[in-house]
């Protein structure tokens, strides 16, 4: 066990949590609402931020970070209008975002930046000013969702619960884009913008043949990423495999165990 | 805008709608008296939902006005589909709880006892409060949506489709609750339905949509009518 003592091993450790935590807490209202393309769509764009940081040379999250606040405000504005569905505008601003990432990594081909660790992930070389960002941001979003954790229940129904003659719903509905847009941005370094939505969707399916409530069906969410996250991570470390591909591949274990699991509790 | 008479909750008043070339509703106007049960009934497709969501304010793409009584608060109870099975749980306190938050914003002190005295009003006794309320019978759930319809305490419920997925037994019972809300609170209630059969002895009033216009009727009108939609177009006397 002496490679826990490794820096860059608590690191990834202390990442993974923030992610699973994060993904644990959005993943049952993605689910819900059924948007779960909107977190890939999130994943793609925030690349066009990287791509951006590597032609203007500042940190690639905090790029990402300012694209990510912009296509979530652009998206909830689109959305506003009703005039599309949110899944086909997704796709729309999935596919532009990737189009932007590709051109400006081609301005930016001759930087250092690898876009790779940001399409798949690279938990075990979190910095020291990367884990201060992720923990900023963990706090902010429970902090947001802590306050605002039944408005945000009410619009990430399916269909969303409309009040007559008020736009409350739709502001929260901007928030839960924000606090989308939060999540995929921790999840981009630590596995990436590809596989942030597996994280975000699949422990949600595992869990809620168990639960009565979103409240247990979100506490068991991040129990089961947490879990995932720490035996991919684990396994990653001993077997010569990317981290990020032993953390989707566990939860996807983990996801066809509970189907037997809960055909023997329910049915038997 | 006040509604030019008193006892008038709401005036819909030359309402012109369009979908492209498909005109829904040119020139439709009618008055709905308040402390009444009115029924707005038609075919598929004779534009229910969108005048459901032209009166809600959902849907402001329209000529014609909609004016409410000035002291209106409303509520509205939408269309469930039973046919949706990866609904996550969701228990009726949270489910509640949620539009609550939606209807009055953080400032409002939500505790459990609003929300058990709500659902009393509906029939329902606190042992529901940590059910899934998807996992209710349709009966259980539609007193749950009409419950949470409450929390506004408002005088005018519209209910889009209240019958859909509800079992038989359970339409007369869902139908007294809607009665004796409108009689012992003085809820003006507007159902919205394609079954005229299961709404006409609760109405006192019932509005007939057809090529693009609204039609004033009574419910006599439809007792003795057949149960075809076309049937009921003649049988209407305007």
């Amino acid at each position: 066990m002496e490679i826990f003592t490794f820096t860059f091993v608590q690191y990834a450790f202390l990442a993974g949590t923030s992610t699973a935590i994060l993904t644990g807490l959005l993943g049952p209202m993605i689910v819900s609402s059924r948007q779960s393309v909107a977190s890939d769509m999130f994943a793609h764009i925030a690349l066009a931020g990287v791509g951006l940081a590597a032609v203007f040379n500042f940190l690639p999250l905090f790029g990402a970070f300012l694209v990510l606040l912009v296509s979530a405000v652009l998206l909830w504005w689109v959305v506003a209008e009703e005039k599309y569905a949110t899944d086909a505008l997704s796709m729309v601003f999935l596919s532009g975002g990737l189009a932007v990432a590709l051109a400006l990594i081609h301005i930016a081909r001759n930087q250092a930046i690898s876009f790779d660790t940001y399409l798949f992930g690279s938990i075990l070389t979190v910095t020291q000013t990367e884990l201060w960002l992720m923990a900023i941001l963990t706090i902010v979003v429970l902090a947001v969702l802590t306050v605002f954790w039944y408005p945000l229940l009410s619009v990430v129904q399916s269909p969303a619960y409309r009040v007559p003659y008020s736009r409350r719903p739709q502001y929260i509905q901007l928030l839960f884009f924000i606090l989308l847009a939060l999540t995929v941005l921790v999840g981009l370094k630590t596995v990436g913008g590809l596989l942030i939505g597996a994280l975000l969707v699949i422990p949600t399916l595992i869990a809620r043949h168990f639960v009565q409530s979103f409240k247990t069906l979100t506490i068991l969410s991040i129990v089961l990423g947490l879990i995932g996250m720490y035996a991919g991570l684990f396994i990653a470390l001993f077997v010569d495999i990317p981290p990020s591909s032993a953390i989707i591949l566990t939860l996807i274990a983990m996801f066809i165990l509970s189907l037997p699991t809960k055909k023997i509790l329910f049915y038997k | 805008m006040d509604a030019k008479t008193n006892n008038i909750i709401l005036q819909v008043n030359n309402i012109y709608k369009a979908f492209g070339k498909n005109v829904v509703f040119k020139n439709a106007s009618f008055s709905v008296v308040a402390g009444d049960i009115v029924g707005i009934i038609g075919p598929n497709g004779s534009g229910k939902s969108t005048l459901a969501n032209i009166i809600l304010g959902f849907d402001s793409e329209y000529q014609g006005e909609i004016v409410f009584n000035n002291d209106v608060r409303i509520a509205y109870v939408p269309q469930f589909s039973n046919s949706d099975k990866y609904m996550l749980p969701l228990s009726v306190y949270e489910f509640i709880r949620s539009t609550a938050n939606a209807y009055y914003g953080l400032k409002d002190v939500m505790n459990k006892s609003v929300i058990i005295k709500v659902l009393q009003h509906v029939g329902l006794d606190k042992k529901y409060l940590e059910q899934n309320v998807y996992s209710l019978s349709g009966g259980e759930r539609q007193r749950v949506f009409i419950a949470r319809a409450l929390l506004n305490n408002p005088n005018f419920i519209l209910l889009d489709e209240p019958l859909a997925s509800v079992d038989y037994m359970s339409r007369n019972e869902l139908y007294s609750l809607l009665q004796h809300l409108n009689q012992t609170h003085n809820i003006t209630i507007m159902i919205i339905s394609h079954d005229i059969d299961s709404i006409v002895n609760v109405c006192d009033s019932i509005f007939y949509l057809d090529k693009a216009s609204v039609k004033d009727c009574k419910p006599k009108d439809f007792l003795k009518g057949s149960k075809t939609t076309q049937a009921l177009k003649y049988n209407c006397k305007i």
